[in-house]
């Protein structure tokens, strides 16, 4: 036998450093594949742009609860793309499944939690960078914090959270799909669930079917709770703790259920 | 470790939806072994190859590899055993040294031998100048033995090879055989799968034959082969002396067509025959200016066991 | 060769285009429902804006809308048009035509009929659907045939521009890749928002951008009714824009054969 000393000392792989090593690699392609992450760079500050630009007059309103457009804009913009980074990883397990390279991965004897908390890592970072990017961008284009470092800091933890859920629900379908259409789904019901909710103007403006389904939609209570540390102070969307906390359940429910989803998709791959 | 074989499968089946994909098959492999699988595309040996990594789970029966059941204890059989895939599935955007680090980090190799062990590991492949370059500017050949590489991270005590040398020049498949052969001296139990001839011959201990799910065949491939007729022993002689010899070699097989001023016989009793042959030949007075023994080859056992030719048996 | 047998051939490849088109429900199912989904959206979200200083007079934000639902819809059809031409070229399919005796004007030709048929098929249809949801077109029978004409040229123009792309890269991916290049143009122009809303530098872009134009000529006909301006806009823009689009693509499609 080959020296079985060996054997012993590597027993003990551990789902931390694995998942470092892997979001270590998600991180690195960032730099060597970069068409695949510009976009989810690029695009929430064309949406932070485009938005307000466009839709500069609405803060007229009246009751709306900021004056500026890019203060209302911005968040939405990083939510994209933190959804963006999230879903991104999705399309890297597809990538990776189409190649044969996930087999490797899953060959392992590395711990399941690790295939999902690495690439997790790396989403996060990801969301992290455009938190940076978006908000200094933001900042050049007159964004004002109104309540100070909590503001970013319900922001930051907005797309974060949205990075997580984003994340469990394309790797589920990554790997129940294991080509491109589960690309396109992902894509397609990741901008439907961020669209049905007060993307473009506060709940009490929505009319209709879209105030009902936003109503109820949890990603509704996640993107009040990006908003709260840049709408004015005196407004009732502005931060407080009855605004948080609906956000935090929401990330805290959804990302459970997806993280979950993705696991049992994990386990099904040698169905 | 265990005393039972190292792979052992019972009755293990495979379907899709109505497709009997490997429909039953039991097979025994023994330690220090090299195991050929040979069949053609499609007869489902990476189905068998994906079971037994773990990577599939089968329809029904068991496997048992390194000593432990593939589904129920597939942790433990990830511990020990080495897998390098059909097309070397690696990411082409990380470089040889990084794939060899987070092979070894997922491994659990300990953080202060992890890079002697990838620069080590390089090395023995011949792969250390490329180790920081990206594994998509890799030649067909490097990335095999990449591939094989980082199935060796671990030191596992049984390795599978799926199709190693598919695609592969034949310069790039005698360097990879000579490299399974010296682990295989180290100890090394080996499973591989193939669609060349020349390579079960080349490395295998024993082979398996496998065609639609069917193991069709099994054992030792100078065994199969024999058990397919008897070898063709063929001789020049002088055209006074031809009779001569023919009354000799008809004592020994049939006779069989051949060109001018030689004969051929069917040896009987096997390739042991032929220095009864020389023997008798030299006896009656016959000089033999030259003297071939053909042996029948596994393509013939797989037409025998299965009706047709093994395809895609290019070199 | 004389013009009827190129007709035909036009004729011909125009059905083949067509049908590629109506054929390929994974590519035209988007270019219908993205633009109402949007539709459908921006009348719940935006419904109290109409009131706001510089807001046209409108009955509804829904009125206000359809022009933009029929551009975005027509836009998407077209690229997706240029895209099946460039694929054409990957797999070699155009290569085989070229080589026909076939008018080679009648094969970029055609592929644009069939884009411009099914640009005036996206109009008539998003005309239909939001007219019983209580939008008014003040333009009355004449000008919805005027808006569904436009669409028609709209996808035409586009279609040729892109088709220039296409026939250049030979790249569907390249064709593919003016999407995000669209949704700028759309977005820095009044689609979506009326550009007497806006102001300082995005105001500008919006007044150079010439989707602005062809927008407004369209929503006039929705909002005001008939007049030569409105025509003028939604009729005679649209026809420079084809005009332009097809010169490009004919000069790339010599440049493609001369390269053979």
């Amino acid at each position: 036998m080959p020296t079985t000393a060996s054997h012993q000392e590597i027993l003990h792989s551990s789902s931390i450093r694995s998942s470092w090593g892997l979001a270590v690699r998600g991180l690195r392609n960032i730099r060597r594949l970069p068409s695949a992450f510009l976009p989810a760079m690029l695009m929430p500050v064309f949406t932070t742009i485009a938005f307000s630009g466009t839709f500069a007059a609405i803060t007229k309103l009246q009751g709306f609860p900021t004056d500026r457009s890019v203060n209302w804009f911005m968040p939405l913009g990083i939510c994209f793309g933190s959804a963006f980074s999230g879903v991104g990883l999705g399309f890297s397990a597809i990538r990776d499944i189409e190649t044969g390279f996930y087999d490797r991965l899953r060959m392992s004897p590395t711990p399941r939690s690790s295939l999902i908390l690495g690439p997790l890592i790396t989403a996060w970072m990801r969301a992290i960078f455009i938190c940076v990017f978006v908000i200094t961008f933001g900042l050049i284009l007159g964004v004002r914090f109104t309540a100070g470092i909590v503001g970013v800091a319900t922001l930051v933890a907005a797309s974060l959270g949205i990075a997580t859920i984003c994340l469990g629900w394309g790797l589920g379908l990554a790997f129940r799909f294991r080509d491109m259409r589960g690309a396109a789904v992902m894509q397609l019901t990741m901008f439907i669930a961020l669209y049905l909710t007060p993307a473009q103007v506060p709940l009490p403006f929505t009319t209709g079917w879209l105030h009902a389904v936003a109503r109820i939609n949890p990603v509704t209570n996640i993107l009040r709770l990006a908003r709260q540390g840049l709408v004015t102070k005196s407004s009732v969307d502005s931060l407080s703790w009855s605004n948080t906390w609906g956000g935090l359940v929401a990330i805290l429910a959804l990302s459970v259920l997806t993280l979950i989803f993705a696991k049992r998709g994990l386990a099904k791959l040698d169905r | 470790m265990t005393s039972q074989p190292p792979i052992v499968a019972e009755n293990l089946s495979r379907h899709f939806g109505d497709l009997k994909a490997v429909d039953g098959i039991n097979l025994s492999v023994d330690e220090g072994e090299i195991f050929g699988f040979l069949g053609p595309n499609g007869a489902g040996k990476s189905t068998v190859v994906r079971m037994l990594t773990t990577l599939l789970r089968p329809t029904s029966g068991v496997a048992r590899v390194a000593g432990f059941d593939v589904v129920t204890q597939a942790d433990s059989v990830r511990r020990r055993i080495g897998v390098a895939l059909q097309d070397a599935a690696i990411d082409p955007l990380m470089t040889g040294t990084e794939l060899l680090q987070l092979q070894a980090v997922l491994y659990g190799i300990p953080s202060n031998k992890m890079k002697s062990r990838a620069s080590e590991l390089l090395e023995r492949v011949g792969l250390t100048a490329a180790g920081d370059r990206r594994v998509g500017t890799y030649s067909g050949g490097m990335r095999r033995r990449l591939d094989l590489a980082l199935s060796l991270i671990h030191e596992p005590s049984v390795l599978f090879l799926d199709e190693p040398t598919a695609g592969l020049d034949p310069m790039s498949r005698i360097a990879l055989w000579d490299e399974v052969k010296r682990l295989n001296r180290e100890g090394t139990t080996v499973m591989l799968t193939t669609q060349y001839l020349e390579e079960a011959d080349q490395l295998a201990d024993r082979i398996a034959i496998i065609d639609k799910g069917h193991i069709v065949r099994q054992g030792k491939p100078r065994d199969l082969k024999s058990s397919v007729g008897v070898p063709t022993l063929i001789i020049n002689v002088t055209p006074e002396q031809l009779e001569t010899a023919k009354a000799v070699l008809v004592t020994f097989g049939e006779i069989r067509p051949s060109g001018e001023n030689t004969i051929g016989v069917g040896l009987r009793d096997g390739a042991s025959a032929v220095t009864d042959v020389v023997r008798k030949l030299d006896e009656s007075g016959v000089r033999v200016s030259h003297l071939e023994l053909s042996e029948p080859s596994l393509d013939d056992v797989f037409a025998e066991a299965t009706g047709h030719r093994l395809e895609g048996e290019t070199q | 060769m004389t013009t009827r047998v190129a007709a035909r051939q036009t004729l011909a490849l125009t059905k083949r285009s067509t049908l590629a088109i109506i054929r390929q429900p994974a590519l035209i199912v988007p270019s219908f429902v993205f633009p109402l989904f949007f539709a459908a959206l921006s009348a719940d979200s935006f419904g109290k804006t109409t009131r706001l200083p510089g807001f046209p007079l409108v009955d509804s934000f829904l009125q206000f809308a359809l022009a933009s639902t029929i551009l975005q819809g027509v836009l998407f059809g077209s690229i997706t048009g240029a895209a099946a031409l460039a694929t054409d070229i990957e797999i070699g399919f155009f290569d085989r035509l070229l080589v026909a005796p076939t008018a080679r004007t009648g094969i970029v030709l055609g592929n644009l009929m069939g884009s411009a048929i099914f640009g005036a098929v996206q109009s008539a249809i998003f005309i239909c659907v939001l007219l019983p949801f209580g939008v008014r077109v003040e333009s009355g029978i004449p000008g919805i045939m005027v808006m569904i004409i436009s669409g028609g040229l709209i996808a035409l123009g586009i279609a040729a521009i892109m088709s220039a792309v296409a026939i250049r890269t030979g790249s569907a991916e390249a064709v593919q890749g003016a999407f995000p290049l669209l949704f700028v143009l759309l977005f820095f122009s009044s689609v979506f928002f009326p550009r007497q809303t806006m102001h300082g530098v995005y105001k500008t872009i919006a007044t150079f951008n010439p989707i602005s134009y062809l927008v407004e000529g369209l929503r006039s006909l929705i909002l005001d009714g008939f007049s030569l301006s409105a025509i003028a806009r939604s009729i005679f823009i649209p026809i420079g824009i084809c005009v332009f689009g097809t010169v490009l693509a004919l000069s790339e499609l010599r440049r493609r054969i001369r390269a053979k």
